[in-house]
């Protein structure tokens, strides 16, 4: 298989949502082809650069699945399905893109804030960030206010996601933001917003640096904040 | 799931009269339909009940021949009679088929199992003996035991094994539903290499809106954990009750089948 070939395959089966070479893809009768799991490491023996995997596979893929949710064509298992690709595949290439000098850009904290079990889009989220070369530390769901800070202040981290999915629940992401200026941490740190009931206006209200509506709005506002 | 589709049975008229006259493209269209429909296997059932053993081998030879000179599916040879199982397989000359189906009694395990055996196919095993249906779930686990006695005495291996535990009407008796419901899921345990397998719509026999009852039944039947089941799958309500009750039994990653059924 040329280079070339194998990164379209991967993309291909990004987009099908097919881990392994058993799984059905979102089209029919994909089921024992080669999926993201085996052509990944196909690729990194072929001496492919696992930048390149994860550029030209894993990015581009996601950016048409992004496009195909927008449609509405895909819905939310299938976008589930192509995430744990890229989730797959990252945990293959991480040691390899270590081993190739590549550098995080940056450690991205992320979590669903105190009272709210929400996780599904969160855990979207970190996949992708993971997949679009960031350091994900990824503190789970419903984690208390001080963990969140304590996180922040460990890890010196340049990014903090924070995900809400309650009415109830949403207020408590401006209690972080609070916190952080309490601890002096506010301006070290970039903190973006996420889940359904929050809004740019909201953001704006409570001092966040950005909301993002998904998981690719959350990569192209990444794209304009410097770390 | 694996899905056994139905429709050729010549107790039905329409099909005894395609035995009867020979009708080589109906049966094959009949067989092409069920395929494009979804299923896994054809059922053959040729017995008409009348004429000859002799006849109804012939007739097999006829149909297995008709269907498999214009498609390439697996077929599920049916008939009680173990000659005429024979006669099937010969036919089908090693393409994938299942064996439909011997039953806990000694002759028929004595010269059916042999078969499966013999052709390395999946073979179909009702658990009723010389007196009959059990009426409890112990007696049909007793047929099962009977069952796996002569599998390992002939080599047949359990995977291959589909155990039909009788589906009887609901309509005679209300707890019929129940006894073959429960064992299934004591099947699975019991002997958890072997598969289980139903003819659904038997449950709503003599009742009126029978695809009311086989979709339900069908639900509780995959729940309970059944891994087969014979259908009519040119009813589309049923095969759409396939989908919604698997992807609910969480056999359908991510909603695979379901969505590319029913997405707008």
């Amino acid at each position: 298989m040329q280079k070339q070939e194998v990164l379209e395959k991967i993309a291909f089966n990004v987009i099908q949502g097919r881990v392994e070479a058993e799984d059905e893809g979102f089209d029919e009768g994909l089921e024992g082809r080669p999926a993201v799991t085996e052509l990944t490491e196909e690729a990194l023996t072929q001496g492919v650069h696992p930048k390149s995997i994860v550029l030209e596979g894993l990015t581009k893929a996601m950016d048409v699945v992004g496009e195909k949710f927008e449609e509405e064509e895909y819905l939310i298992p299938d976008m589930l399905a192509s995430a744990e690709c890229v989730g797959a595949a990252m945990d293959i290439l991480i040691p390899h893109l270590l081993k190739a000098g590549v550098e995080s850009k940056g450690k991205f904290i992320i979590s669903t804030v105190a009272g709210d079990l929400h996780d599904i889009g969160k855990n979207i989220v970190a996949i992708m960030l993971k997949g679009g070369g960031y350091e994900v530390i990824d503190l789970g769901a419903d984690v208390p206010t001080e963990r969140i800070v304590e996180a922040v202040r460990q890890h010196q981290a340049a990014f903090l996601g924070l995900s809400a999915l309650l009415t109830t629940t949403m207020r408590v992401m401006g209690e972080v933001i609070e916190k952080l200026k309490e601890e002096g941490l506010r301006n070290n740190v970039k903190v973006l917003i996420g889940g359904a009931p929050t809004s740019s206006e909201f953001a704006k209200e409570i001092g966040a640096d950005s909301y993002c509506k998904n998981a690719f709005e959350a990569i192209d506002v990444l794209k304009t904040m410097a770390a | 799931m694996i899905l056994i589709g139905e429709k050729i049975n010549a107790t039905l008229s329409s099909v005894k009269a395609m035995v009867q006259n020979r009708d080589a493209i109906g049966i094959s269209d009949l067989a092409k339909r069920q395929a494009d429909a979804g299923t896994s296997f054809i059922d053959v059932n040729v017995g008409t009940g009348v004429g000859s053993r002799e006849n109804e081998v012939q007739s097999m030879e006829w149909a297995v021949e008709a269907i498999q000179n214009e498609l390439n599916i697996p077929l599920s040879i049916d008939s009680a009679d173990p000659a005429v199982l024979e006669a099937g397989l010969k036919t089908r000359n090693g393409k994938p088929s299942m064996i439909n189906s011997v039953k806990a009694q000694k002759e028929s395990l004595e010269e059916v199992v042999p078969l499966a055996s013999a052709y390395d196919n999946p073979l179909v095993a009702l658990t009723m003996d010389e007196t009959g249906i059990p009426k409890t779930v112990q007696d049909r686990l007793h047929a099962c035991e009977k069952i796996l006695v002569a599998c390992e005495r002939y080599g047949v291996s359990m995977e291959n094994v589909f155990f039909d535990p009788l589906v009887m009407p609901i309509g005679t008796d209300t707890t019929h539903g129940l006894v073959t419901l429960r064992a299934v899921t004591e099947i699975k345990k019991e002997f958890p290499k072997a598969k289980t397998v139903l003819g659904i719509s038997n449950i709503s026999y003599g009742l009126p809106a029978r695809n009311r009852l086989n979709a339900a039944f069908l639900h509780m039947a995959i729940y309970a954990g059944l891994d087969a089941a014979i259908v009519d799958p040119l009813d589309g309500e049923i095969m759409a009750e396939v989908k919604t009750a698997e992807v609910l039994a969480g056999k359908d990653r991510y909603c695979r089948r379901y969505t590319r059924a029913f997405r707008k």
